[in-house]
């Protein structure tokens, strides 16, 4: 047993003959999350400040135009209100994409962790992850061939029911959440079954015992110890998904107008980095505030 | 609200920048004689394997690539690698603002002999000229217009993106500057700097129950063409011919009666190219008609500037055929847009979208 | 039940690997517009090894993909052990840290490293390249491990402290095995993300050098042909093998054993 040897090595470890002086709790917290905030200060943390000033800024700071400080670039979406429709389309796929993998990605977390063993286990986790060592653009482009007008899908359903009509759903808002869900599924699953693997059988064996339905079981013991894993799984899905600008443009066509699309837009058509700037930082001001609520919410939850 | 200016802003930034940064190493390029780099799109020209290798045999000089994929990330590189490219690639209507800004500094003729042949008309343009002097060597132009399948009735009004026969079968290309443009043509109106705008927007979201998709790639343009999403749509001119010589797809170029929309792809030496000398003579390469007319008939390009490198081409050639040297006189040609019109035709196009979204 | 679990992870499978499998085929598809119908060909495999350009980026793309993992990984599990193991005021503060460089879209983040790096004379080039990568590999690090110290409890660490083991020592014997499996995730998630990273790569790497991302991304303008689908079938064929072999021999985390 594994825990035997952890005590032995723990008694070898007091009987250590060198004397350390301890070192202080903060030296050794600092030393630990100094590498990681510096690498992102210095990469991602002061770039974004840079964006950030820009976002006030009344034109890109990089031509002759000389700059005036305004704040017109946040009254974007008083000013352009179709803008709050794009925003709500944008928040709306990404509530769905979310859900939709915390659902089937919470089940596989759960078929993972409790139909398979050993060396099974490993070989289907790796198999479920490995999807996304290939490029996204690729991914998403290889869904327009199995979606478009006598694409795959098409051919599939056509040699069972020759007589249907085109099932084809490209261009559409069920194609572009299709397209998330599979390039963030993978990201749910890791999560949740982090979370489940680590949940003691016994306590499983006794709710069986005391007579639990499987699916009591499932809402009432596993969901909750996967919580964890939702949290993180959701933050992984939903705060990329709201600025996604590929799997919109590509899988929506003419329906793919997001907040994505939009920033993007001003950074390659238009080169208003401002406005850009500035519609991605309301958008993380909006993402920040559904997580301080959704935090609040769970905490009171698991305190009740 | 205060004013200040760019160089203030920079000098402030800078200053508190560097002094937060811990890492400072400044890479120099270290790049022999013989090498010039090069700043386009990729696949466009500049780029062809057996083109570069014949001008490295010929002259000693190493052809080096770096790709932007929108013209402001050709400015931001510009700005933010000084001494780095020796040659750019850049569209008239982008020019003046790169000269604006001594991005690009002006072309010694003397060493660009080929400019001999070049249209006057291109050479002059207003946007690759400053108080008289010449800041790019006009390198090809082409049109915007329309494309439809073979077989289907040409069109002789971009009003067929509006015709109810076509529903759903029109794809526009996502750029706002090319959208409008079509919809102020259609509308008796300058394209540079249409009158009324409320018209064009009219116009553009009429166009609603045709548009299928907005395309922003060729290679997206061809693929959906292949497989038969779209029937009409507005396309490039270049695009065309290598849709129909190397896709083999069935597409017809049609200029409509209103006219096509313009545009020259100059090349511009930026201020600073290390290696100078290499990129006048790289420029005179890419419009000798022989580099032409191989790369058009191989590949398929847009029109060269040099009008003897058009009449090297073969009678029958489907480049020569499309871009009838006439339409160098009488095109509108895109041309640079002050901050405002632009801005505003970003948000009138983003409105439209969002109507077509809904 | 342990059946239905078993088919059901099949089915996701399958939905995982729908495009993948496209994919592949159209590598094999004779078509350079990807028509169909299908027709076999082995062109776009003989035209890959032509093209040195698209193969070295693919070895380029690899090297700088396992660099990224390893430095983020390195680096995210100490700052995650830090912020799950101990308390400090600014803790949450912190924890939001690591959200922007997620939530801001790469083209945004890319942008502003251009322009930050050049002001601070960071500049271009492999340097600036992964210190890109691994700045936006971290916070999925921090996260995916940090899941892993919030499910295992902390008082086996503190059962073998108050035996004497230093701290150092007891996460090292206690902890680090019980995390591994979060570990390892977390570094396939690193190598995923630089792998496809090309926003970072196309702004700063130095001008004739390039990835695999950036050779698709500036390909769309002009058309990706189906090499693209070869190189990457190949690329993750390559990867499959390697993690197989690599879970038969190293066996570790197998979580059954803990208990």
């Amino acid at each position: 047993m594994r825990s035997d040897t952890i005590l032995n090595d723990a008694a070898r470890g007091s009987s250590d003959p060198r004397q350390r002086r301890p070192i202080p709790a903060w030296v050794a917290t600092t030393a630990l999350l100094l590498p990681t905030y510096g690498w992102l200060t210095l990469a991602v943390l002061l770039p974004l400040l840079t964006m950030f000033v820009f976002s006030f800024m009344s034109a890109t700071p990089m031509g002759k135009t000389p700059i005036v400080f305004t704040l017109k670039h946040y009254r974007a979406f008083i000013d352009q209100p179709y803008l709050i429709n794009i925003a709500w389309t944008s928040l709306v796929i990404g509530f769905w994409t979310t859900l939709l993998c915390a659902v089937f990605g919470f089940l596989a977390a759960v078929a993972l962790a409790r139909a398979t063993v050993g060396r099974m286990r490993e070989t289907l986790l790796v198999l479920l992850l490995l999807p996304f060592w290939t490029n996204g653009l690729v991914r998403v482009f290889s869904w327009t061939m199995v979606l478009r007008e006598n694409g795959f899908l098409d051919g599939v359903v056509h040699m069972l029911l020759p007589d249907i009509g085109s099932v084809s759903f490209l261009y559409t808002r069920y194609a572009i959440v299709l397209g998330l869900v599979h390039g963030y599924l993978p990201y749910m699953i890791l999560t949740c079954y982090i979370a489940l693997s680590t949940i003691d059988d016994a306590i499983i064996e006794a709710a069986a015992s005391l007579g639990a339905r499987w699916w009591t079981i499932l809402l009432r013991i596993l969901l909750p110890l996967a919580a964890p894993g939702l949290i993180s799984g959701a933050v992984l899905t939903f705060v990329p998904v709201i600025g996604s600008f590929m799997e919109p443009r590509i899988l929506g066509g003419k329906v793919g107008v997001t907040m994505g699309t939009v920033i993007e837009d001003q950074f390659t058509q238009a080169f208003n980095w401002p406005l850009g700037a500035a519609l991605s930082f309301t958008l993380l001001a909006v993402v920040l505030a559904i997580f301080a609520t959704f935090s609040g919410v769970l905490r009171r939850g698991t305190t009740a | 609200m205060t004013e200040i200016t760019r160089r203030n802003a920079l000098k402030l930034m800078s200053a508190t920048f560097i002094a937060g940064a811990a890492v400072s190493m400044l890479p120099k390029m270290a790049f022999s004689a013989g090498t010039i780099t090069v700043l386009n799109w990729q696949g466009y020209g500049t780029d062809e394997a057996w083109s570069i290798k014949a001008f490295q045999e010929a002259t000693g000089i190493e052809v080096v690539h770096d790709y932007y994929s929108s013209e402001a990330e050709m400015l931001t590189k510009l700005r933010t690698n000084p001494g780095t490219y020796d040659l750019v690639i850049l569209n008239a209507a982008r020019c003046a603002q790169a000269m604006a800004e001594d991005l690009i500094s002006p072309i010694d003729y003397a060493k660009v002999p080929n400019i001999a042949s070049v249209a006057a008309n291109l050479r002059s343009n207003e946007n690759f000229n400053k108080d008289g002097v010449g800041y790019a060597v006009p390198w090809v132009w082409g049109l915007t217009a329309v494309a439809m399948r073979e077989g289907l009735p040409k069109a002789d009004s971009y009003a067929v993106f509006g015709d109810p026969a076509y529903k759903g079968r029109v794809g526009l290309q996502d750029d706002a500057v090319g959208a409008i443009a079509a919809a102020a043509l259609l509308t008796g109106q300058d394209m540079n700097n249409p009158k009324d705008l409320d018209l064009v927007k009219g116009t553009l979201k009429g166009f609603k129950p045709n548009v299928k998709l907005l395309w922003s790639t060729e290679d997206q343009w061809n693929k959906s063409f292949a497989a038969k999403e779209f029937d009409v749509a507005m396309y490039w001119s270049g695009g065309a011919v290598r849709s129909r010589r190397v896709s083999k797809l069935p597409v017809d170029f049609v200029v409509p009666k209103e006219g096509g929309i313009g545009w020259v792809d100059g090349l511009g030496i930026p201020v600073g190219a290390p290696n100078a000398e290499g990129a006048h003579a790289f420029a005179n390469w890419m419009i000798d008609p022989k580099f032409y007319v191989e790369w058009a008939t191989k590949a398929g390009a847009p029109a060269s500037a040099n009008t003897a490198a058009m009449e090297s081409l073969p009678a029958d050639d489907l480049s020569r055929q499309i871009h009838k040297p006439e339409y160098i006189a009488n095109m509108s040609i895109m041309s640079a847009l002050p901050d405002d019109r632009r801005e505003a035709f970003n948000n009138l196009w983003q409105e439209v979208k969002a109507f077509y979204a809904e | 039940m342990r059946q239905l679990g078993r088919i059901y992870l099949l089915a996701i499978l399958f939905f995982l690997y729908t495009p993948i499998l496209v994919m592949m085929a159209m590598g094999f598809n004779e078509s350079q517009l990807y028509e169909l119908p299908f027709r076999f060909s082995t062109r776009w495999y003989v035209a890959l090894m032509d093209n040195q350009q698209l193969l070295k980026a693919g070895m380029n793309s690899i090297i700088i993909a396992v660099i990224t993992a390893v430095i983020a990984t390195c680096l995210g599990t100490m700052a995650s052990i830090a912020l799950s193991r101990r308390t400090f005021r600014g803790k949450s503060l912190l924890q939001l840290l690591l959200l922007p460089p997620i939530a801001i879209p790469w083209l945004i983040t890319g942008t502003a490293m251009l322009v930050f790096f050049y002001w601070s004379g960071i500049g271009r080039g492999m340097h600036a390249l992964l210190i890109g990568h691994v700045a936006l590999a971290i916070p999925y690090v921090v996260l995916v491990v940090g899941t892993g110290f919030n499910t295992i409890r902390a008082d086996l660490e503190e059962a073998a402290m108050s035996l004497g083991s230093t701290p150092i020592h007891a996460f090292f014997a206690v902890t680090l095995p019980l995390l591994f499996p979060s570990i390892l995730g977390a570094a396939l998630f690193a190598f995923a993300v630089s792998l496809d990273q090309f926003v970072i790569s196309y702004f700063l790497a130095t001008p004739g050098y390039s990835t695999l991302p950036v050779q698709i991304y500036s390909a769309i303008r002009k058309g990706f042909t189906p090499e693209i689908n070869a190189i990457s079938t190949l690329l993750l064929l390559g990867s499959m093998a390697a993690i197989l072999i690599f879970a038969r021999f190293a066996k570790p985390g197998d979580v059954s054993d803990k208990r």
